[in-house]
């Protein structure tokens, strides 16, 4: 029990793969596949996802990254750890979530392309090569998009609404986030901060990051086209998470301008109110038995709260900002673009807030 | 690779501004005598050729550098981001439309020697439009010195020098490249001066600024204001808040008191209103000061954690 008080992901030495990692050459393909839903039999999504990057000639190695609660569904790989499969198999102590099963295994990823592969089928696996292929020609991020699909017109209805949501906020567009399946710059998994369920709009977020994001079209899987309808539970948390994505792409770094424009509008009508009531009192009518002045109040002292924690938020912000740094210098094929002898090789193409230019600030 | 630092970092933030990079860099070389600078041009991610024609610049005079961004993230963060790979002793900041002029450089730094850490240009005879230019600007210009107590003619010219000493001590973050003397006074402590500058009209490309920008300046006034003033005591603030809200309550009170001398009757419109007047005030003022609290627990939790509320104003050696 130890090992789950102390919260640490453990990694299983499956001895062979253990070894075969630490010996063999860097492969070209790191495929990570994060162990939730939906369980499939992951032996046959290896062997037919795995099929389609050998044919096209490249070394690659799998991680599955799996949570307690799916403990039995990886034993079926240990008949292929030891037929000398590239597989290793990263256990998470506790529940972590989805967005930190994929940090864990791009920490523990040697690939130079990473491909993020839901455990249950989402498009043809000839599509996988196709998406690595992108990176390797310089992409940072090459996202699956399923085209043609097959499913039920239900299905393609929420990935649409999911979409004008997600892709209405950013400026550039994405066509398919909910596919899942994507070919990476490892710094990508590395860099761009993910929690919660925010891996789900990772393409988006790299975006924002000024990554270069293509997508690539991709036959949808059979198996993909049951038709898919959630408890209300799911679609409400989905329809916070976009919330939440918005507000962080658009006022993480200024709180103040999200609740200062709430808390003036409130404020402004509360104060409206008041004024227009305060004439009719200087007119000689009576305050007292009106109801409107309660909501006059109301409104007034509602926005100078939401202005209040505006306030706080800039504080927040203003004290985590010292550490931080809000861009990101520009990349070509993971060398940094820019020019002149500091800028060029002390490896700070990193993501901004790793960013740490000749010391001086921590 | 390993030639010694320049004595002057020129830091330049640009954006879509391809057909002013040229005369950028021949009035900075024309403007600056010998060798001992460098001008650090930042790519704020341009759709057009500036990219391209930095690294020409850049090709034939070394002394010329291109920091590029991932893409466009404005020109606060660019303005950071040349800050963090200036070189120089001293840093000037400048804008890349030419509207401010090289030749003010050196005043600027003999200014700077004077035994200041940030000297700031201020523009005479002004090339822009009144209306929506001039006016906007001086009126920002006042609520800033108002608020802030920093006295400054004006915050918009982007042509300033710094002591790296001074640099090293605030990071700028959101649209704060407005507030940097403020910034800097709050902030670091430094000791800014003012010097006139000349103003050219825009030569080639467009401004990236109209009046939109009200709403945002009047919510990052707010946000400079509160962390200028309370930034190592949000209590004070937010109690000073509570107090006022917590002494109107008190008022309704009052008045719930005199407005029914003959007691409550329940059919009576003022036997709720003012009563529930009173609650909501004093709601309000509770959760002020727990915001307060709150806003102390996070400025607690950053001095803990090594990063100063104060600085130290200069060290004697």
């Amino acid at each position: 029990m130890s090992d789950y008080e102390s919260g640490s992901p453990r990694q299983r030495a499956d001895d062979t793969s253990g070894i075969r990692a630490k010996t063999s050459p860097q492969p070209d393909v790191t495929v990570i596949v994060p162990v939730t839903e939906r369980p499939v039999s992951l032996a046959e999504l290896y062997e037919e996802y795995s099929e389609a990057l050998k044919s096209s000639g490249r070394t690659f190695e799998y991680i599955f990254v799996v949570e307690p609660w799916h403990q039995g569904s990886v034993a079926v790989l240990r008949d292929l750890v030891e037929r000398g499969e590239p597989i290793r198999v990263v256990e998470a102590g506790h529940m972590i979530g989805e967005s930190a099963m994929l940090k864990l295994a791009a920490g523990n990823a040697r690939g130079r392309t990473l491909v993020v592969l839901p455990a249950y089928h989402r498009v043809v696996a000839t599509a996988i090569p196709d998406a690595v292929a992108a990176v390797e020609q310089g992409a940072d991020l090459a996202n699956c998009r399923r085209w043609p699909r097959h499913d039920s017109w239900l299905n393609r209805v929420q990935t649409r609404i999911l979409h004008s949501a997600v892709t209405g906020l950013p400026r550039r567009t994405v066509r398919d986030v909910g596919s899942g399946v994507r070919a990476m710059r490892p710094e990508v998994l590395r860099d761009i901060p993910l929690y919660g369920d925010f891996f789900r709009f990772l393409p988006v977020l790299a975006l924002r990051d000024g990554y270069s994001v293509v997508e690539i079209d991709a036959a949808q899987h059979p198996r993909d086209t049951a038709l898919r309808v959630y408890p209300p539970g799911v679609y409400m948390r989905r329809a916070i998470d976009v919330f939440g994505l918005f507000f962080l792409s658009r006022f993480t770094y200024k709180p103040l301008r999200f609740f200062g424009l709430i808390g003036s509008l409130l404020s402004g009508v509360g104060a409206l109110i008041l004024i227009v009531m305060f004439i009719q009192r200087l007119g000689g009518q009576g305050l007292a038995d009106r109801p409107l002045l309660l909501l006059g109040v109301l409104i007034f002292t509602l926005g100078v709260q939401a202005i209040a924690l505006g306030l706080i938020g800039e504080i927040i912000v203003h004290f985590n900002a010292q550490g931080h740094r809000s861009y990101r210098l520009a990349s070509e094929r993971g060398r940094p673009e820019s020019v002149g002898d500091a800028a060029g090789g002390d490896g700070n193409e990193g993501h901004p807030s790793r960013v740490t230019p000749q010391g001086r600030v921590p | 690779m390993n030639e010694p630092a320049p004595h002057l970092s020129i830091v330049v933030p640009v954006y879509n501004e391809s057909a002013n990079i040229r005369s950028l860099v021949g009035a900075v070389r024309d403007a600056i005598p010998g060798s001992d600078w460098e001008l650090v041009i930042v790519d704020d991610g341009s759709e057009d050729a500036t990219r391209a024609r930095i690294k020409q610049a850049a090709e034939v005079d070394g002394r010329v550098r291109l920091i590029a961004l991932a893409r466009n993230f404005g020109q606060t963060a660019a303005m950071q981001a040349g800050f963090d790979f200036a070189r120089g002793e001293v840093v000037v900041s400048m804008d890349g439309d030419l509207q401010n002029d090289p030749v003010d450089i050196p005043r600027l730094l003999a200014k700077l020697d004077d035994g200041f850490d940030l000297v700031v240009g201020y523009r005479v005879a002004r090339q822009d439009r009144l209306i929506t230019r001039k006016v906007p600007s001086w009126i920002a210009n006042r609520i800033i010195a108002r608020l802030t107590g920093v006295q400054i003619r004006d915050n918009g010219c982007s042509l300033k020098a710094y002591r790296r000493s001074i640099l090293g001590r605030f990071v700028l973050y959101s649209d704060m490249h407005r507030f940097i003397p403020a910034m800097a006074v709050a902030v670091a402590g430094a000791r800014v001066a003012e010097i006139p500058v000349r103003h050219h009209p825009r030569r080639a490309g467009k401004s990236k600024y109209g009046l939109s920008r009200i709403w945002k300046v009047l919510s990052d006034l707010m946000a400079i204001k509160m962390i200028s003033s309370f930034r190592s005591r949000p209590l004070v603030m937010f109690g000073l808040g509570a107090l006022v809200s917590a002494a109107i309550g008190l008022g309704f009170t009052l008045l719930t008191l005199l407005s029914v001398p003959g007691g409550f009757r329940s059919d009576m419109a003022y036997a709720y209103v003012f009563p529930s007047i009173v609650i909501v005030w004093f709601t309000s003022a509770f959760y002020l000061l727990l915001l307060g609290l709150i806003g102390e627990v996070a400025v607690r939790n950053e001095t803990i954690s090594g990063r100063t509320v104060f600085s130290v104003a200069g060290e004697s050696t």
